[in-house]
């Protein structure tokens, strides 16, 4: 990885379409000959699409067009859509949130505002979502509703109480939900 | 006695087997000693391997005493020098980080029980069973005596927990 100089240039890279093989592969080659950095990166599969969600840099700033450009020929090829977001320095130089983390686990039959319900409540506690995955699980008849999120709490908020404060929506919404502590041991 | 630097990857030396030591003689008592005071002036650390200080001899220490997961089920500081695992049972995931590689943590399966068997600073062979967090910090400090980091055993991606779904 090459240096991050103060004037290097960040991007947030977002690449969606059909999956097939080498998107990936597609991706980075494109950015390996412009000389960017894939500083951080989530990529998976969303029912039949392939999702990248990428963080580059580079050592020298150059314009996002640039980038969309050298993009183009990829993104026709495969059929995907290829936006570009440019990152100003304070949206770079970020503190990771520090605290209990915990995951939460939400699932039940499905059925209309879950995740916003859910999600609405860690908010008002000033909780911080770090990851969040649902997927519509079970048959056509009986569909299922999976939802995991990864949560930072706020100092002083303890993960019982997170439980505890759940517990009331659980029956409102007539789903299953448990939380848990996943902080990383330090070894 | 002296605290020492922990060793950051990609420093080769985290990726070598380590030797057996042969006498505890002076040199690794000292290199002992070296270890419970790095392991104490980490904060929060509950444990060190040789090679995390530069020495590859299988050697580490491990407390979890002092830790919000360790403090009730514990054998105190425990010093091994060339522990083997000789059973263990049971899995579960917990998610680990390593001083020696920062900024970065995972979800790792191991063993909920292992039974060690080892020589302690006093030259006794102890065999001990061990469980909880205790057996998690011992079973990572020993796989740094085999070049294994937490990289080399991460059981998941965080949305491992979804299996394809088939689209008709």
């Amino acid at each position: 990885m090459q240096e991050r100089a103060e004037r290097s240039v960040h991007f947030a890279v977002t690449i969606i379409g059909k999956d097939s093989p080498g998107i990936v592969a597609g991706a980075a080659e494109v950015l390996y000959k412009l000389g960017c950095n894939i500083e951080d990166s989530s990529c998976t599969m969303l029912g039949g699409e392939f999702a990248m969600i990428l963080i580059v840099s580079h050592h020298k700033p150059f314009s996002k067009t640039r980038l969309l450009e050298d993009f183009r020929a990829f993104e026709e090829k495969l059929h995907l859509s290829v936006f570009v977001r440019s990152l100003s320095s304070d949206e770079v130089h970020y503190r990771v949130p520090e605290g209990e983390l915990c995951m939460v686990s939400v699932y039940g039959s499905d059925r209309p505002g879950i995740v916003f319900r859910v999600t609405n409540e860690l908010a008002e506690r000033n909780i911080s979502i770090s990851d969040l995955n649902t997927k519509l699980i079970g048959t056509p008849e009986q569909p299922v509703y999976v939802m995991m999120i990864e949560a930072v709490l706020p100092r002083g908020l303890e993960i019982e109480e997170v439980g505890k404060m759940l517990k009331k929506l659980k029956k409102e919404l007539n789903v299953e939900i448990s939380v848990r502590s996943v902080t990383p041991v330090s070894l | 006695m002296s605290v020492q630097k922990i060793i950051l990857y990609p420093d080769p030396v985290l990726k070598k087997v380590c030797r057996p030591v042969r006498d505890l003689d002076e040199e690794i008592l000292g290199l002992i000693r070296d270890l419970v005071d790095t392991m104490r002036s980490g904060p929060g650390s509950v444990g060190v391997a040789a090679p995390q200080i530069g020495i590859t001899l299988r050697v580490c220490v491990v407390d979890v005493s002092g830790s919000k997961l360790g403090k009730n089920s514990n054998h105190g500081l425990l010093v091994m020098v060339n522990p083997e695992i000789i059973e263990s049972d049971g899995t579960a995931v917990m998610r680990e980080g390593c001083m020696s590689v920062p900024d970065y943590t995972g979800d790792v399966e191991r063993a909920t029980g292992v039974t060690i068997r080892f020589t302690d600073e006093h030259n006794r062979v102890r065999v001990l069973e061990t469980s909880g967090f205790e057996a998690v910090a011992v079973q990572h400090e020993m796989d740094h005596l085999d070049g294994l980091l937490f990289l080399d055993r991460i059981s998941s991606l965080k949305t491992g927990l979804f299996r394809r779904k088939n689209y008709k």
